[in-house]
Formats: structure tokens, sequence, C-alpha cells
């Protein structure tokens, strides 16, 4: 080894030694910033700058699948366009009518609430938005979406797909923003079983295919198959949206919980496009705060 | 117009394409092949042209490539930085390999890789991943040789033009 040279005195400094050192600070350098990243406020709000300064690289970036989306749409034969446009209207009539219904019984609803004198539900409106297709690190948890600070996004607004909750808003950049999916396994998400109305908390595995409810009574009425829908607790997330599906049920009397596992029902990991929920009272419940990012922290079950 | 200046944009260049590489969205049939575009860029010109590539410009572009890729902050400058340490320090070796050898080099340099990142995604919380977590170092080694090629007939080809 280089290290026993009988000028034991100057081996620090010879290159071999220097070399090492400078390894040494540069590892201690990327663990201090991971630690930071993941636990404190000043890195992260350092990056999410400097994430706004690089977003040209994502819209360049996502422009390939973007012209591939279109050129595709143009190429597509004229009986499969038809086809599909059969089926869409199809789809929209059905659901035009389904939307009747629920107007009717949105109605019923709201006289209801009045005779029992009970505060009103709340109105949400949806927002369109695409996913900017950009391959990030599978261990992030997130994606990014085409919509930002200068469409009225907000940190913590929720983001579904049309299938269920995808996440909420992480970081808002000016034209586009991070979306921290609900798999994360810093995610926490306020749900009721939509049968019988046992509410609990859904949180993130790191795997995009299932949830973990740790602590359900070991008593509670649960089937594989029931609907898990978000309770609205925590203000985040609007209630009565569907999450996901208990898949299995482990009842071990040993615990103190019994314990479920719960398919989501969003694409989580392959979908495009995303609604946000826009809260009606916007202006006034959220909206004075929203702007500046207000730190998730604040709301320890929920967020990172 | 240096010759060296004419070398860092050549490596700058290569180092930009491989961003985009790492961040394009493909298939996702494909996704679990891709390999580490950045890290065998590097490596490569830490090989090569060893004086143009130093621990800290490792850190640097790692960090770019964290806040890209949406990673956490010094994951790829950590792995970058270990990486070229070993190149720099088995680098007389490493290039007196034969080239099907130096491809089996690359290859432990990027499972090593591979496993310094499982070991800080698990600190993280993080559940073990599937199995094809472990393919993008096969497809890194199959394509070392190529890339190596294709980068010689690059910087051979910039300096001809330039002088």
């Amino acid at each position: 080894m280089a290290r026993l040279s009988p000028t034991g005195s100057t081996r620090l400094f010879s290159p071999e030694g220097l070399r090492t050192a400078r390894l040494m600070m540069y590892l201690l350098l990327c663990v201090v910033l991971m630690a930071m990243d993941q636990r404190g406020q000043y890195v992260p709000r350092i990056r999410s700058a400097l994430e706004s300064l690089l977003e040209p690289v994502y819209h360049l970036v996502g422009l390939p699948s973007r012209i591939a989306g279109t050129l595709s749409q143009y190429s597509r034969a004229y009986g499969e366009v038809t086809a599909q446009n059969q089926a869409l209207s199809d789809a929209l009539l059905r659901q035009s009518a389904e939307v009747q219904q629920l107007q009717a019984l949105q109605q019923e609803n709201r006289r209801l609430r009045a005779l029992l004198d009970a505060t009103v539900g709340r109105d949400f409106e949806f927002r369109f938005a695409e996913m900017v297709q950009v391959n990030l690190d599978p261990f992030s948890h997130q994606v990014i979406i085409d919509r930002g600070s200068r469409d009225g996004v907000f940190a913590g607004q929720a983001v579904l797909d049309g299938t269920g909750v995808m996440g909420q808003v992480d970081d808002v950049h000016p034209h586009m923003s991070e979306v921290l999916l609900i798999s994360d396994p810093d995610h926490a998400l306020p749900v009721q079983l939509a049968r019988t109305g046992l509410r609990t908390v859904a949180y993130g595995t790191g795997h995009t295919a299932w949830l973990l409810l740790p602590n359900v009574p070991l008593q509670a009425d649960v089937r594989t198959g029931d609907l898990l829908v978000t309770s609205g607790l925590g203000d985040r997330f609007p209630p009565g949206f569907p999450v996901a599906v208990v898949e299995s049920i482990n009842r071990d009397s040993g615990e103190t919980f019994a314990e479920l596992r719960a398919r989501p029902l969003a694409a989580l990991d392959r979908g495009r496009e995303v609604l946000l929920v826009v809260p009606r009272r916007a202006s006034e419940a959220n909206g004075a705060a929203a702007p500046t990012g207000e730190p998730p922290e604040q709301e320890p079950e929920e967020g990172r | 117009m240096s010759p060296r200046r004419e070398r860092l944009s050549t490596l700058l260049l290569a180092l930009a394409v491989a961003v985009l590489l790492t961040l394009l969205p493909l298939p996702t049939a494909l996704e679990p092949l891709r390999p580490y575009w950045v890290g065998l860029v590097l490596l490569y010109w830490a090989l090569e042209v060893h004086e143009m590539v130093s621990l800290g410009m490792a850190f640097g572009v790692g960090l770019l490539l964290d806040i890209l890729t949406g990673s956490l902050m010094g994951m790829n400058a950590l792995s970058l930085v270990v990486l070229i340490y070993l190149v720099q320090r088995f680098r007389a070796r490493l290039r007196f390999f034969p080239p099907w050898q130096q491809a089996l080099a690359v290859l432990g340099l990027l499972v090593n890789d591979r496993i310094i990142r499982l070991w800080i995604a698990s600190l993280v919380g993080e559940p073990l991943p599937a199995w094809h977590y472990w393919v993008p170092p096969l497809v890194g080694m199959a394509l070392w040789p190529w890339l190596f090629l294709l980068l010689d007939r690059i910087r051979a080809g910039r300096r001809q033009r330039r002088s």
C-alpha cells in the first residue's frame, strides 16, 4: 500500500492521500445534503428555485412525446377514429343522463341540508392538466404537470385522474408543478370505507400497486373489494373521491389492529391527463395563503 | 482556439445529450432497460481524458441530475463521485484491459453504484425494488464497447476539424 511509505509524515499530501481526502469531503457534503433535503427546509427551497430555472429542459424533453402523440392522432385510420368517436359520444350520452340524475340528487341534498341547518357541502371545480412526459427517479414518486402558479395551481392542491385520487401538488413553478403521488412512503391520506363509513388513514408504501392501512380495528366490518374514498378530514382532499379498493385483510389476533392492503384506482405510473381540484371558495379559504406555497409540514398527517 | 477548450465543449455536449437521454420518456416495456447514461459518459472521459474530470465536476453534474430527476438532493452526486473516484484510483489498470475485460469492470462499477443507491433508498424508507432494478448495469456493460468507439470517433473528429 502506498500509505506505508517510509516518508510517513507526508503521506496525507501524496496525490493518493489527497484524492482520498477530497473523496471524503464530497461524500460528507452529499450525506449532509441528502439529510437536509429529507428533513430540513432550506435545501428543498433552493432546489425548488433551481427547478424553476430548469423548467425549459422539461419542456424540451417532453416535446418528442407530444409530437409523437399528435402525429399518431393524425395518422390514425379514419375507421378507427369514427369508432372511437362513436364510443365517446355514447359514453357522453350515458354520463350526461347520470349527471342529470346527480343534479336532482344534489338539489335534494341541498334542501335537506338546509332543513337540517347543516353547513353547506363544499363545491368544487376541476381544471384539466396534462403530465409532462419526463422520466424521473422512480424513488421520488413524483410526476410533473404542465400547469403552474400562473394557472392558479397552489401547493397542497388535490390531483385526480379519471378513476381516482393521484396525489397532491408538492412544489409549484411558474409553468409547471410537481405532484407527490399517494404511493410515496411519506404520504398519508385520510380515507373512509364507502360502505360503512369507517374512517382511517391510507399510507403510501413506495409501490404504485398498493397502499397500506395499518390501523383498522380488528372487529371492523371490512371485506375485500370494498371501496375506499377520501374522507375530507385534513382539509386537503375533498371528501367522497374514490381512492382504492381493499385487496387483502390481515387479521392477526396477536396485533392490535387489522392490516389492510388496497390497490389504488388511479393510474399512478402511466396516466397522461389529470384533473386539479379547485375549491369554489378558493378566494376566501385557500387563495390568500396558496401562492406563497404554504409548507406541507403544517399538516403532519398529510404530505411530507 | 485552444485544443483544451474544444475538448471541454465536446464533454459538455456529450453530458447534455446524456442528461436528455436520462429524462426522455420511454415506452413502459423499455423503461427498465435505460442505462446510466451520465455515469457512462463521465466514466469514458475519466478514463481517456482524466485531467478533465475531477471529483468536483462529478459532484456538480450529479447535483444537476438530482435536481432534474427529482431524486434526493445529493444521491446522484454521491453516486458519481464514488464512480469517478474508483475510476481514477484504478485508471492505469482499467485503461489497459482488453475491451471485454473493461466491459466487465464497467459492470462491476455500475452494480456497485446500484448497491449504493439501494442503500440510500432503504435509509429513506423505500421498499426493495423489483428484480429489473438490476438490469441497467447489464445494459451499460453491453453498450460500453460501442459507446467507447462512438465517443472516440466524436472526439477525434472534433479535434481534426478544429486544428
